[in-house]
């Protein structure tokens, strides 16, 4: 290290690499802490940076305790039990279904892209307007879709759908077209039909960089349904976080807000799993 | 018997139009082994798209068995210079591919019989892979494991696998080292010496060709404005051994020297279309 670390050819050990990656960490948390502190010292009743105490008993307040909106039951005794009747598990219910539905949707546009770009009138009859629909800004239509379609759950789904749909499209579309010509000619000498090639040499060939390309658009999948959860919902964490806005809540709301990016790096970590475990043969370039 | 009938097939691409093959008039019986030679960018590539049926000539016709194909299918076999293999599938799923494809439908697959079938087929593949020097630990290998020679002798064997009345081969050696490729050669040769196959086999190295072919034909042109034509179309004698081949190439230059005394403007073109040793 010694010899030039700034260097690109440079080679940190494993325990520098370590902690070199935890340094920001260590610093955000220790900056928070202090400004904490000190606004705390100034001002005990103050609100924009709760301490890790309060931090603490609001989200065990969310988590453990029975949403406010539903019936107050027998007190539930165990642990267990009081976290899934709380407000937390309730809203990341609810947001997971919503998470659910527009995933599922997403899979007819693979397929849609699949036949772009593999049958040339298919590709000629859509193709100009996905690239048309590509360019429209998802969120300046939802005032459009809460009109059109109202403003419970199918609202919110098609904002997503529209959102993110245009893009997985034209990706698998790119994708299709990049497999090698020969690859198709070869699989037809082999007595291959259209659909044999398109199903069985083509999209399990580019399978693993299409679910790669879903992996890498889920932020954008998570961005338009906390739009629409926050403007027009009565659950859901994006719910929970615009109304705790209203009373200040940072107690709740900052765990809130680390408790949904743990949720979408776990979501991602499971598909990159997934992905290499189902594809062994698969390795990025 | 004829199996390949060329009838003045032209081909241009672009626009403006570059003519890339003009008139070409080429017969090919059944079982012959054809040797396509040319440079780079003459178009014999294109001539075998042609045969292959993957693309369709601008004027002319190409009959194969006496009837027209619209695209790729079973009676010919294509081994090219890469992306042969499917890299989603392990060697022998990738040998057995053409046999699962055309024996069951997407519905086919669910039923029992496909399963026996299936285990049948493994063990038809597995005897195939020995005898295209292949280990059976190779099998479950993806083609990414295999080193360039192994990964054309299993594009050769999943093409022979179907039974094809005809192997087109695109540069199918040319990535090789000159070790390996020798091997090749002669795996191929013994392969066409076996089944009777019909081999049109498209290549730059004068060498190659002579210890392949029966038959060899040299695609060139005579200015750069105009599409290739064939230039030469000599039978190899039988049996043509090793020590012969230097004589052969002279005597193929020669050839081709006459050709372009009496054609100055092609002397550039055709001259180096020929002289190109190699091993």
């Amino acid at each position: 290290m010694a010899a030039g670390f700034h260097l690109i050819s440079a080679t940190p050990s494993r325990t520098m690499t370590i902690v070199l990656s935890w340094i920001l960490f260590a610093i955000g948390i220790g900056f928070y802490l202090h400004t904490s502190a000190a606004r705390h010292r100034e001002n005990p009743e103050d609100r924009v940076t709760p301490t890790i105490g309060q931090m603490a008993r609001g989200i065990s307040g969310a988590a453990l305790t029975v949403a406010e909106d539903d019936e107050i039951q027998t007190q539930p005794a165990s642990l267990i039990q009081r976290f899934s009747t709380g407000m937390l598990w309730k809203d990341t219910i609810a947001t997971g279904r919503r998470f659910l539905c527009s995933m599922a949707l997403l899979f007819p546009a693979v397929l849609l892209g699949l036949h772009m770009g593999l049958f040339p009138y298919v590709g000629a009859f859509f193709l100009r307007f996905v690239l048309f629909f590509d360019k429209i800004i998802a969120l300046s239509l939802l005032p459009i879709l809460f009109i059109a379609f109202g403003i419970d759950e199918l609202s919110k789904i098609m904002l997503i759908v529209i959102g993110v749909t245009p893009t997985i499209i034209l990706d698998t579309f790119n994708l299709a077209r990049s497999v090698p010509n020969d690859q198709v000619v070869k699989a037809f000498t082999l007595g291959a039909g259209d659909f044999d090639v398109a199903y069985r040499v083509v999209l399990k060939q580019i399978w693993p960089r299409v679910l790669n390309s879903i992996r890498l658009n889920l932020k954008a999948v998570m961005l338009f349904l906390f739009a629409g959860e926050m403007i027009a919902s009565t659950d859901g964490l994006a719910y929970r976080i615009a109304l705790l806005r209203r009373h200040m809540g940072m107690d709740v709301i900052i765990p809130y807000v680390l408790w949904v990016a743990l949720l979408l790096f776990l979501v991602d970590l499971t598909m990159r799993i997934v992905n290499r475990r189902l594809h062994p043969w698969f390795r990025e370039s | 018997m004829l199996l390949i009938q060329i009838e003045n097939a032209s081909v241009a691409y672009g626009s403006p139009s570059r003519p890339i093959l003009s008139d070409i008039d080429l017969q090919i019986r059944e079982g012959e082994f054809v040797c396509l030679l040319g440079q780079t960018g003459c178009g014999k590539s294109t001539l075998l798209r042609l045969v292959l049926g993957s693309e369709r000539p601008l004027s002319g016709r190409v009959l194969i068995d006496g009837r027209a194909h619209r695209q790729p299918d079973r009676t010919r076999g294509y081994v090219p210079q890469k992306y042969s293999l499917f890299p989603d599938r392990t060697v022998l799923r990738n040998i057995t591919f053409g046999a699962e494809v055309s024996d069951f439908s997407w519905f086919g697959r669910l039923t029992p019989r496909y399963y026996r079938r299936r285990r049948e087929l493994n063990h038809e593949a597995m005897a195939h892979l020995c005898r295209f020097g292949l280990r059976e630990s190779d099998a479950e290998k993806y083609p990414d494991q295999l080193s360039g020679g192994m990964q054309q002798r299993v594009a050769i064997a999943q093409a022979l696998m179907t039974k094809p009345r005809i192997l087109l081969m695109d540069e199918a050696f040319s990535a090789l080292d000159p070790g390996t490729r020798k091997d090749m050669q002669q795996l191929i040769r013994k392969l066409w010496r076996e089944t009777g196959t019909t081999i049109l086999f498209v290549t730059h190295n004068t060498h190659e060709a002579l210890s392949l072919g029966t038959r060899i034909v040299v695609l060139g042109k005579e200015s750069l404005d105009q599409g290739s034509r064939v230039m030469l179309d000599v039978p190899v004698p039988q049996p043509c051994h090793v020590q012969e081949i230097p004589d052969l190439v002279l005597r193929l230059e020669s050839v081709s020297q006459l050709r372009t005394v009496s054609d100055d403007a092609a002397r550039t073109d055709s001259t180096s279309v020929i002289p190109e040793f190699s091993i």
